[in-house]
């Protein structure tokens, strides 16, 4: 094990700078396209006709009425596509997931399941059609809560699988001896937890447009954030092979990781395509953005850990049961990783932790920031609140002494490295003077007797990458042209976060060119190495060390070649902002542009390098200082202020680094408060489908925000020592609002969201 | 049914042959090819479509092409003062950051044109009020205050 990997030092010109990233001009300007601008003459419109059931059995279906409709020009069932089981959400190289999915099945498994798929001149004659379509139903008894799901005896939602409506066999985690840990415990806590259906809500709906060729080549458009996936798995699928289909994604309008599953219109509006011969747009509508996109995993929990007096953590036992929905999709992977990851955070040499993923008839769970991760840290931060409390002692006190320390067993296996938690907690402690907040008066303000004001702090770690559930790999190739720019090519996805500006940051600094002469082609599984898709806080991490392992090779070989020109050895000269140099000579120098070109006996250059990385995992952490203000009247949680404190090691992009984490928080509040996608328990049909029902934070309710962003724990895994950033935030902002909320009220909440109704309930039977 | 409407858009005449039942949305993106004003729901939920009709913002998914008649719609292809030059706007929401997926840029932008138009020196509350209607789910926002008061100080100055 080595502790003390060095990290590059240097003196940094482009990285750490907030460089004005290379998409923003488009998108302030309205130019960005999205895969619903492009515009393909001769389009026809696909719309899918969903089931108003749970869970059915198809006795028939009759398109005649809807075929013969003027304007329509195909539609499928489950009689005419072909039937290949596959998965949803097939992460490349990660052997947990369940082949459960066809395009269309004989069998609907939860209300909103298409069942049908039409392709007509205009949406409206393509709504129109839908209704006039058939369908029988054999009605089948239908599971919505997981509970019930997981009784002996309950239907059965898929053949496949585990059985039993298992998604996957459990999870199980054995460290230490619990039972031993247990009996030199002074004290043990048991609680039972539970989360909502928080969903993603990015504001671009899923859309796709599917074009063949006269070779049979397919050409497809979509808001993908795994565009290598979605071809690797349309192919597979249609029976196609690689060099058949060519996946596109420009801009995107937002992800979250929901945007990373093949998804059922995908390969309806392909087939579409295929069947008419002529361009096939589809495009959901906000509604179908909740019932067939992808939510988090609702999941209930136990725990139990027991605690020295002294506030030691001696063993933790834990049962999780995810919902997944009607499909796998990210189900294992999320058991997987929820799990796994209670292994730390808090230290604790006897665990046992138990992961169980069910089936039920509900809309599908996918991926969402926080993957699984968000639903184990809420319980072990709020339990470790408890656990001060009954040890009298500062949460923040009981924090650090028992957080994950560097050489520790992260939840991947493997010693962390790079690991700022504990600096983060000091450094909140110290920023919002904690301990007098501790220490305050807690007479309500006369001018608002019903207001109580309340601090909680929540911390957090995330991995960059999803090793060890996935072998990951990042590719980009650096390619220098004539004139000395450089061109990037990367296959990682821009959901808007800015990785390709950081990507771009990285090659011209480690190249030694201007950040200008940098550009960046994505976007193109025809054209850009292959991706393994954004997801897991890793793009930054993992494809900015491959683009800066292939800009380091095409900088030495930009070297050779100026020293052949200079008529010196490469030892003997640099590269510095697009300028080779003598260094005990620095007037002896060159462009890059005048390096590359031809010269007597000396042809033009084609310097092109690759970069491969295939790393294991590093970690970032994160406390949130939260301060509530709850009204005892309305029961109305109002998040005041936020300083959220973030180890996520070298800085690349200081602006979209915060950015990341002040999104993060928005929606954290949200799933905390007042966000949770609602599945009528005896119909399955879904309540809040819409932005108006389905309530976010938005501009009236957002927190002040005072992000500091520590460098505090470089890890030698990413570039220079960087980290991800993308999930901590909306893990830590959680339980750091339900301890505010208890300190403020003196009521625990073990659930979210936690409703005013909720406040309102507690404050009653507290007072009664 | 086709209808002839006849309307000013960014500034220039335009005439454009709709459907009756075309919101104006989807006329602006089909219709006239400005593709800018984006459609996050369709339903007045979202504020990504948000256009300034006669100068007041408008969900433009709510409104029919038809009624825009004799009307001036102003689109975010519109509020670039000249061809190489920004409004102060966009040039701020690119320095502080302010749009990452950039899906609900357009309509927050002609929302916060619309703010700046009516009260050059909004205080943070105004600003919050002016933005209620429109959703972002990247930012938490904060960067988009920022950007809209750095606007507003540099309007502030060049005016004086």
């Amino acid at each position: 094990m080595n502790m003390t990997t060095p990290i590059e030092k240097r003196d940094f010109k482009i990285v750490g700078k907030s460089v004005r990233r290379d998409d923003v001009l488009e998108k302030v300007t309205g130019e960005a396209q999205y895969t619903g601008d492009v515009k393909l003459t001769g389009t026809l419109h696909g719309k899918i006709k969903r089931a108003a059931i749970a869970h059915a059995r198809i006795k028939s279906i009759d398109v005649s009425r809807a075929l013969a409709y003027p304007g329509v020009k195909a539609v499928l069932t489950h009689e005419n596509v072909p039937r290949v089981l596959h998965y949803g959400s097939p992460h490349p190289r990660s052997a947990s997931c369940t082949k459960d999915q066809y395009i269309l099945d004989d069998k609907v498994r939860f209300w909103g399941e298409g069942v049908a798929a039409v392709a007509a001149i205009s949406e409206e004659i393509a709504d129109e059609a839908l209704d006039l379509i058939e369908v029988e139903y054999e009605p089948l008894p239908a599971v919505i809560e997981p509970e019930d799901a997981a009784q002996p005896g309950a239907p059965l939602i898929h053949d496949v699988g585990p059985g039993g409506n298992l998604v996957l066999d459990p999870v199980r985690v054995n460290r230490g001896d619990v039972e031993a840990g247990f009996a030199l415990a002074d004290f043990v806590l048991e609680g039972t937890f539970s989360g909502g259906r928080p969903h993603p809500a990015y504001m671009e709906p899923n859309v796709c447009i599917a074009d063949w060729d006269g070779s049979n080549k397919l050409t497809f458009w979509t808001s993908t954030q795994s565009s290598f996936m979605v071809r690797g798995i349309l192919a597979e699928v249609l029976g196609l092979p690689l060099t058949k289909v060519r996946v596109l994604v420009d801009h995107m309008g937002g992800g979250f990781g929901a945007k990373q599953d093949c998804f059922q219109h995908e390969f309806l509006c392909a087939l579409l395509a295929k069947e008419t011969r002529r361009p096939v747009k589809m495009e959901f509508t906000r509604h179908e953005t909740f019932v067939a996109g992808r939510s988090r995993h609702p999941c209930k929990i136990w725990l139990k850990q027991g605690f020295k007096n002294d506030g030691t953590l001696v063993a933790r036992d834990m049962k999780l049961v995810y919902d997944s929905g009607a499909y796998g999709s990210h189900g294992p992977g999320v058991t997987i990783v929820g799990t796994t990851a209670a292994t730390s955070l808090y230290r604790c040499e006897n665990v046992r932790l138990e992961g169980r993923c069910v089936y039920t008839n509900t809309p599908i769970n996918g991926a969402f920031r926080g993957y699984g991760v968000v639903q184990s840290y809420y319980a072990l931060d709020i339990q470790m609140d408890e656990a001060a409390e009954r040890l009298g002692m500062d949460p923040a006190e009981l924090k650090l002494k028992n957080v994950v320390r560097a050489g520790d067993i992260a939840p991947s296996g493997h010693p962390i490295l790079g690991h700022g938690l504990e600096i983060c907690i000091q450094h909140g402690v110290e920023k919002i003077g904690w301990k007098a907040l501790r220490e305050r008066d807690r007479t309500p303000d006369p001018k608002h007797p019903h207001i109580r004001k309340g601090w909680g702090i929540g911390c957090e770690m995330h991995g960059s990458s999803a090793y060890p559930g996935i072998k990951e790999q990042g590719n980009a190739t650096v390619k220098v042209n004539e004139d000395g720019t450089v061109t990037l090519l990367t296959g990682a996805a821009g959901l808007g976060t800015g990785a390709h500006t950081a990507l771009a940051q990285i090659v011209a600094e480690e190249l030694g060119v201007r950040f200008e002469d940098v550009g960046t082609v994505h976007g193109d599984t025809d054209v850009v190495p292959w991706d393994i898709g954004a997801f897991a806080s890793h793009t930054t991490y993992l494809v900015g060390t491959a683009a800066k392992m292939a800009a380091g090779k095409v900088r030495a070989a930009v070297l050779e070649r100026a020293a052949m020109k200079l008529q010196v050895s490469p030892g003997e000269i640099d590269l510095s902002e697009g300028k080779v140099f003598v260094v005990a000579e620095t007037d002896r120098c060159m462009t890059v542009a005048e390096a590359m070109g031809p010269s007597r006996g000396i042809p033009a250059a084609n310097i092109v390098a690759n970069g491969t990385y295939e790393p294991t995992k590093s970690y970032s952490f994160a406390a949130h200082f939260t301060e509530v203000d709850v009204d005892t009247e309305t029961g109305i949680v109002e998040v005041k202020r936020v300083v959220p404190v973030h180890d996520i090691g070298r800085v690349i992009h200081p602006i979209a680094a915060q950015g990341q984490i002040e999104g993060g928080i928005q929606q954290g509040i949200g799933h905390t408060l007042t966000e949770d996608y609602v599945i009528d328990k005896k119909t399955g049909r879904s309540l809040n489908a819409g932005l108006v029902d389905y309530k976010m934070p938005l501009s009236m309710d957002m927190p002040d925000i005072e992000t500091v962003i520590l460098e505090a724990a470089p890890d030698p895994g990413g570039p220079w020592g960087a980290k991800g950033v993308g999930e901590d935030p909306i893990i830590a902002i959680g339980p750091s609002i339900a301890n505010a909320i208890y300190d403020a009220i003196g009521v625990r909440f073990h659930h979210y969201p936690i409703t005013p109704e909720d406040i309102l309930k507690a404050l009653r039977e507290k007072d009664a | 049914m086709k209808r002839i409407v006849e309307l000013t858009i960014n500034g220039e005449p335009r005439d454009m042959a709709v459907e009756t039942c075309r919101s104006l949305l989807d006329a602006l993106r089909d219709d006239v090819g400005l593709t800018g004003t984006k459609k996050g729901c369709d339903v007045g939920d979202c504020g990504a479509c948000t256009v300034l009709v006669d100068g007041e913002p408008v969900n433009a998914c709510l409104m029919l092409a038809v009624e825009a008649e004799g009307r001036s719609v102003e689109t975010i292809e519109g509020l670039q003062p000249g061809v190489d030059t920004l409004h102060p706007l966009q040039d701020a929401f690119m320095r502080h950051g302010a749009s990452q997926c950039g899906f609900c840029t357009p309509g927050i932008l002609m929302m916060a044109k619309k703010l700046l138009d009516d009260n050059p020196r909004p205080t943070d509350e105004d600003i919050r009020f002016g933005l209620s209607g429109n959703i972002c789910r990247c930012t938490g926002y904060t960067k988009i205050f920022d950007a809209i008061k750095s606007a507003a100080r540099e309007m502030e100055a060049a005016r004086s």
